[in-house]
């Protein structure tokens, strides 16, 4: 090394720098106390697991089991999570609905080009249009009614976006089919969660409706909530174009 | 130290899968350095023990990401000096860290090693002087490779830029220092 390169290195041995913290118990003590992600499910989840792959095989309605908390990881639909719970945690009043910066539907489709709109007969085009960059690669809300009285909302979000569905005792999750793509027909009141752009889990409720249907295309995740029956909520699905 | 590669690669694998015990045996093993390249970025300690121990539990949600066999340091460093800028970033604070020599005999009066012998106190200040007179991404680049001794690779990903702006920023903040320095390091 030459000489100059040698120097500097003596001379950093002697630079002072604030001793290092030990990190080692409270990184444990806040990677213990957060939820954990689906390639760390302890083995006592694994069997739920596999009652969830053979269900999802079979393409049966997810008949649950009436155990305390039974995990149904969704296979057919990476990163989204249904979990029931005996209870479903208390939300927080929001004042807002939390969408994101109103936008044209022409400046959704600049900034998030993936974006679908349903077609279907009697739906229209969309009152209001959010875009939202607290999911990784954006998401966009498309709001039919008031941001007040909310009639329809579907939000999409781009790519390998982690949300999670709580479920209480008395909400069902059905697996479902929209145009061929993977889905969850969930009926009841459930919470929804979402890993926010900067990594952290973030709830909500679904302040809509008490239902709601979930669905993968190609690289996207979309949700459709609204006043629907299932019937409804799966053909508008299926109309959803480019 | 032959083992020790083969070893960590045993660990991240057991963290993979959940093992918290193993993840706090990386995290003790790294948390000096991720520490050091922290307070280098944010040039607060309590900012860079934040950016740290944020950093580690990111790591670890993070870890079904991480490529297996690859080396976990610099993935890590990248991780934790990520949150280390955003935290300069949101104080809003203009980089003020000048590095300083700690004091004579705070070693605790132990022999000076032979290569101390080289580097003459006046000397010393001298080059010190002259890095902390460098501007801001040539100080940063100089103190993560030979202050800190980080490879390259992890210069860069502590640093958030590629390989070879490393490369060229080492050779201009050298090429500054020598012309500062004259005769001496020629």
């Amino acid at each position: 090394m030459p000489e100059l390169e040698h120097a500097l290195v003596e001379l950093g041995r002697g630079i002072e720098l604030p001793p290092a913290p030990d990190l080692a118990a409270a990184v444990r003590r806040r990677i213990a106390e957060e939820p954990r992600r689906r390639f760390r499910l302890p083995p006592r989840r694994v069997l739920a697991l596999a009652v969830a792959v053979l269900l999802v095989a079979v393409g049966a309605v997810l008949a649950v089991p009436p155990a305390r908390t039974a995990i149904l990881d969704w296979l057919g639909l990476s990163g989204v999570k249904i979990v029931r719970v005996e209870k479903l945690p208390p939300t927080p009043l929001r004042t807002d609905l939390g969408l994101g910066r109103e936008v044209t539907l022409a400046e959704a489709k600049r900034r998030a080009p993936w974006v679908v709109v349903p077609t279907g007969k009697g739906v229209g085009a969309p009152d209001h249009v959010y875009y939202s960059t607290r999911i990784p690669r954006g998401q966009v809300a498309l709001l039919w009614g008031s941001p007040a009285e909310v009639r329809l909302l579907m939000t999409e979000f781009n790519g390998e976006a982690f949300i999670e569905k709580l479920i209480g005792p008395d909400t069902t999750a059905e697996s479902v089919r929209v145009n061929g793509d993977p889905g969850v027909w969930i009926s009841g009141p459930h919470v929804f969660y979402y890993r926010d752009a900067n990594g952290r889990m973030r709830q909500e409720t679904d302040r809509l409706s008490q239902s709601a249907l979930i669905w993968r295309h190609d690289y996207l995740t979309l949700r459709l909530e609204g006043d629907l029956s299932k019937h409804d909520a799966l053909r508008l699905a299926a109309s959803a174009r480019r | 130290m032959v083992s020790r590669p083969l070893a960590e690669t045993e660990l991240v694998e057991r963290a993979r899968r959940g093992d918290e015990g193993a993840y706090e045996e990386l995290v003790r093993t790294h948390q000096g350095i991720a520490f050091r390249t922290a307070y280098l970025v944010t040039g607060s300690a309590a900012e860079a023990e934040d950016a740290a121990q944020e950093g580690f539990v990111k790591a670890f949600r993070a870890l079904g990401r991480f490529r297996p066999g690859a080396p976990f340091r610099p993935w890590l460093l990248r991780i934790v000096a990520n949150e280390a800028r955003n935290r300069r970033r949101s104080a809003g604070r203009r980089a003020a860290l000048a590095l300083r020599a700690a004091e004579e005999g705070s070693s605790g009066g132990a022999a000076p090693s032979p290569e101390g012998a080289l580097l003459a106190g006046e000397e010393r200040e001298q080059l010190l002087a002259a890095v902390n007179g460098l501007r801001e991404e040539e100080r940063l680049v100089i103190a993560c490779r030979f202050f800190l001794e980080l490879s390259e690779e992890e210069t860069a990903a502590a640093l958030g830029v590629r390989r070879g702006t490393v490369k060229s920023r080492t050779s201009r903040a050298l090429a500054r220092l020598r012309g500062e320095l004259g005769e001496a390091y020629a």
